[in-house]
This record gives structure tokens, C-alpha cells and sequence, in this order.
């Protein structure tokens, strides 16, 4: 099962203060305990919403909106994507997630859907379709 | 520069409402010409919150454990996607083409740009950018 993790944004990661090397180096040693373990698929940190921008559709007409975004406790600041046996393990390998010091910290995992969640509404065709699209973006 | 598409959640995904077939082929579709286009490196639709949790680190060491759902249907993520693209404004031009399919034309896109290497500047040492190093070899 695939789980995504995301960790959301606070005041520091909203405001652009950038990780420290000391912070580097703890996340860095935990993504690799991840990749041995085979659990580690993706990983990025996002800018702050600063840099962002929303983008709403009202009945198929959009409305651009550039960041920031006022809600940062809902925002989120990177994300991993795992893939373990459970959402219990998942869990447990992100108990570990190495947190600053006296700063509270806000983590969301969520399953990711694999094609079989969609049922017959996921026709053979569109299964190949989207077979071929993760090959070519692999390829890359 | 690289940019995470995030669909946010609705009242719908978050009852786990799935897609219909007329959705997963205009999703395709749209997904198709994104990497046609050489735009399109990742995408991954997420179920609803209420099969999820939540971790709360309380900054002395102590970590709290909630189940999903969790209220706040639209500060939810429903889906995203990884794009390459030369600029947010080139960005919001393809999201603009969003498939109308999705939620009857009412959806919510969050567009966030990716951290690179060179944004860390001195903070990336040697040290810590051979794990960086390690994990896009890997993953």
C-alpha cells in the first residue's frame, strides 16, 4: 500500500526560513533509513505559498489567485510518499520523522488510490492508458 | 523549476465518492497531454481522510496518534501531480485546462513550488547532499 505523508506548513516554513544544516543532515539520515528499507518512493519540500498561487473554478470558469495563503496550519511544507504493508507501519516509520526542538509539528498520512480502487469504472483501456503514462514518466 | 498540483478535497471525495469512467478518461486525457508536453513527472489521487491519521509532534518528544476523518473538507488534499515547467504563470495556464468533468467544473487547484537543491544554499553541505544524492538514485 502506498501512503502519502505531508507535513504541514507553520509560521517558520511560511515565512521562507530555509532548514538549517543541522536540520539537513537528521532528515537527510532519516530519508536514508527510509530508502533501505525500501519504503522511501518520492520526496520533496515545497516553497511557502508565497510562491504559489489557487486557482478556483466556479461552473468551469477559473479564477486565478496568487499566494500567500492565509491558513497556514492547512498549507503543506513537503511531503513524502511510502510504501509499506499498512497504515499501521506507515505510522510507525513516521513516529521517527526527526522534529526541531520545541516546535510542534503537524503530519497527515493518507493512502494513495492503485487502480484496482476504482472498480469496473476503470476500463481495461483506461488501465493501459495510464500504465503507459507511469512508464513514460519514469523515462524521463 | 518544478511544481506540486494540489486538487483539494471536497464533499465528495472525502465521502469516497469515486470517480466515474467519464472523469478517469477525461483525467487520461488531460494527463496524457501533460506528458506529451514533457510537463508531467508524477500524479496520485488520495482517499478520503477517513482512512488516514494524523501525528502531532508536541516539540518535546512526545507524539500523539489520530485516526481520520478529519472536518476540514476543502484544507484537504484529494490529489496532486508534479509538473516541470518554466514558470508559475506557464503552470497556471495548464491547470486552467483542467477537465470541466471534475467535480461539474467546481474544484479548487493549489499550485507549490518545488524545493531544488541550490534553494538549501551553504546549509547543504557535502555531508547531507550525498543523501540527496542517494534518494533520487534510489527512489
Amino acid at each position: 500500500m502506498r501512503f502519502m505523508v505531508m507535513i504541514k506548513s507553520d509560521e517558520r516554513t511560511e515565512g521562507g526560513v530555509m532548514p538549517t544544516e543541522e536540520e539537513l543532515t537528521a532528515m537527510g539520515r532519516y530519508n536514508e533509513e527510509l530508502v533501505k528499507a525500501g519504503v522511501l518512493l518520492a520526496g520533496e519540500g515545497l516553497h511557502p505559498s508565497s510562491k504559489g498561487a489557487r486557482i478556483t473554478f466556479t461552473d468551469g470558469k477559473p479564477t486565478v489567485i496568487d499566494g500567500p495563503f492565509a491558513e497556514a496550519k492547512e498549507l503543506i511544507a513537503g511531503f513524502w510518499l511510502i510504501d509499506v504493508k499498512s497504515k499501521e507501519e506507515a505510522i510507525e516509520w513516521m513516529k521517527r520523522i526527526p522534529c526541531t526542538d520545541g516546535v510542534e509539528t503537524n503530519v497527515e498520512i493518507r493512502q494513495v488510490f492503485e487502480a484496482e480502487d476504482f472498480g469496473d469504472a476503470y476500463t481495461p483501456e483506461l488501465r493501459e492508458q495510464e500504465a503507459h503514462l507511469r512508464l513514460a514518466t519514469k523515462q524521463d | 523549476m518544478r511544481f506540486m498540483v494540489i486538487r483539494r478535497a471536497d464533499e465528495e471525495t472525502e465521502a469516497g465518492v469515486l470517480p466515474s469512467t467519464e472523469l478517469l478518461a477525461a483525467m487520461g486525457r488531460y494527463n496524457e497531454e501533460l506528458v506529451k508536453a514533457g510537463v508531467m513527472l508524477a500524479g496520485e489521487g488520495l482517499h478520503p481522510s477517513s482512512k488516514g491519521a494524523l501525528l502531532h509532534f508536541d516539540g518535546t518528544g512526545r507524539t500523539t496518534v489520530i485516526d481520520g476523518p478529519f472536518a476540514e473538507a476543502k484544507e484537504l488534499v484529494a490529489g496532486f501531480s508534479i509538473l516541470r515547467a518554466d514558470s508559475l504563470e506557464d503552470v497556471v495556464e495548464w491547470v486552467k485546462k483542467w477537465p470541466v468533468e471534475d467535480a461539474h467544473g467546481n474544484v479548487e487547484i493549489e499550485i507549490r513550488q518545488v524545493q531544488e537543491e541550490e534553494d538549501f544554499g551553504a546549509a547543504l553541505t557535502d555531508e547531507n547532499r550525498t543523501y540527496t544524492a542517494d534518494l533520487n538514485k534510489h527512489t
